[in-house]
């Protein structure tokens, strides 16, 4: 009974999205609520610099290079830490993964002699 | 005078214990509901995995292997922009790499972290000339062997076929797409979202930088409006099943876990794809060159799913006709877009079914 009603809505809002009428009034909306938003960002950010604050982009904006200076620190760590010899009290257990050999054939099929 | 009481017709008895059966499925679902609301989501893709190389929202994993023997060619997985990888990777006995690896293939994959604001300015160039021909160079130098399969799901499969199609000269050693749309005038719903009469893609991305994730989950969920209530509907129901709770957890969870889409890929998606249906059209332009899909020459497996309602077969199905390869095959299997790949239905269909073909292309 779920799956009927189930089939039965999609059905029914499938017919009624796939429509140029549904489209347009869909979009017209997002359109106009995204006209909006940056006419709103814009206002705002005027607002912050003359109080000199930092807007959302801006903070989002550092945070952003934050993260990319993270991330250039760690791949710098990791190649430090991988030219290092492991030894001595306290070094970090490397476990070296043995690479399995490459010479699998097929099930059913016999290998090259 | 006592009469000794009739014993109950078969169908009394089957009535009786249909009752006590249901009485009983009540009692556990209810205490089973409580444990819902206090457990912690399933653990995802737990199969053990080294991140080899990581770039922004790039990140490539490379797998451990199970086995001590495999097969020559590695494999490397593309995964889709909108999505997280660990679809491919749910629990164990239940994840597609888990598989891979047991049936003796090295396993790489391209999983996608949500891009920052700095990367809205890539674009599907960035993805095609750059992202993925990195990951292969990345691959062959790990795996010291030249020749690398390459597996794409959904728009991980069309950015497989791009960067295919961008590399005559070399390419994948085999190249397996799951349900990946190359017609975009055939997507449904989508094409008509993105309709260029109604569509202002330049203000969306001007105005937002990346696509949100809500953006990108709310289309996908509206494509079925009904589906995520009936599946509460029905969780209830089956609350007294663990097995179920536990695999509608797992997909809920990853259906809900969708990313946002850098702007400028976005926008060329649309304009491109939805557009110009550049590949069908045969007018994708990467980088400056023409990236044909008559271009790629390499074996080809195409998975598409009978029940897709987001790459419905319309959309999938101009793809074999369009490569110019001589070794491809389709093949349709029962199941939707996800179940295609994961859970009960993708491993005795697609799974069996790819490693048949792959096993003698990979020695």
């Amino acid at each position: 009974m779920i799956a009927q009603w189930e089939k039965g809505i999609n059905t029914l809002a499938n017919t009624t999205m796939n429509s140029d009428e549904f489209s347009s009034t869909a979009n017209g909306s997002m359109n106009l609520a995204l006209r909006a938003q940056q006419a709103m960002g814009a206002a705002m950010a005027t607002y912050l610099a003359t109080l000199n604050l930092p807007s959302r982009a801006d903070v989002t904006a550092i945070s952003d290079r934050l993260q990319s200076i993270e991330a250039t620190m760690l791949r710098v760590a990791d190649a430090l830490e991988a030219r290092q010899p492991v030894a001595g009290k306290g070094a970090r257990r490397v476990t070296k993964i043995v690479k399995p050999r490459r010479t699998k054939r097929p099930p059913g099929e016999a290998a090259p002699q | 005078m006592t009469t000794e009481p009739k014993a109950p017709a078969p169908s009394d008895r089957a009535v009786s214990d249909r009752i006590a059966e249901e009485i009983e499925r009540t009692i556990r679902r209810n205490v089973k509901g409580l444990e819902y609301l206090a457990s912690p989501a399933p653990s995802v893709g737990s199969t053990p995995k080294d991140v080899i190389y990581k770039r922004g929202t790039l990140n490539l994993y490379h797998y451990r292997p199970l086995v001590d023997e495999v097969y020559r060619v590695p494999i490397l997985i593309v995964m889709a922009t909108t999505n997280r990888g660990y679809i491919l990777d749910l629990a164990p006995g239940q994840s597609f790499v888990e598989f891979l690896l047991e049936s003796g293939y090295d396993v790489y994959l391209i999983d996608w972290s949500p891009p920052s604001i700095e990367e809205k300015r890539l674009r599907l160039e960035d993805y095609t000339l750059d992202f993925i021909p990195e990951c292969v160079r990345i691959v062959r130098k790990d795996s010291r062997v030249k020749d690398v399969s390459v597996i794409g799901y959904c728009m991980g499969g069309v950015l497989s076929l791009m960067y295919a199609a961008s590399h005559p000269k070399s390419q994948p050693k085999n190249l397996i797409c799951f349900t990946t749309p190359v017609d975009f005038s055939n997507m449904h719903l989508f094409t008509k979202w993105a309709d260029r009469r109604f569509f202002d893609v330049d203000t969306l991305v001007d105005t937002m930088g990346n696509v949100p994730s809500e953006m990108i989950f709310g289309s996908f969920d509206l494509l079925r409006p009904a589906s995520r209530i009936a599946g509460q509907m029905q969780l209830w129901d089956s609350m007294w099943n663990d097995e179920h709770v536990k695999s509608y957890r797992m997909f809920e969870r990853w259906s809900t876990d969708t990313l946002p889409l850098a702007g400028e890929y976005f926008r060329d998606t649309v304009k491109e794809l939805f557009w110009k249906n550049a590949l069908v059209t045969d007018s994708l332009i990467l980088g400056g060159k023409a990236a044909s899909l008559r271009s790629i020459t390499a074996p080809v497996l195409h998975a598409v799913a009978q029940h897709d309602h987001i790459v419905p077969y319309d959309a999938a199905k101009a793809l074999i006709q369009l490569i110019g390869s001589q070794d491809k095959e389709e093949v349709v299997l029962k199941g939707g877009h996800v179940s295609v790949v994961a859970g009960a239905n993708a491993q005795k269909r697609l799974w069996p079914r790819l490693d048949s073909w792959l096993a003698p292309r990979s020695v």
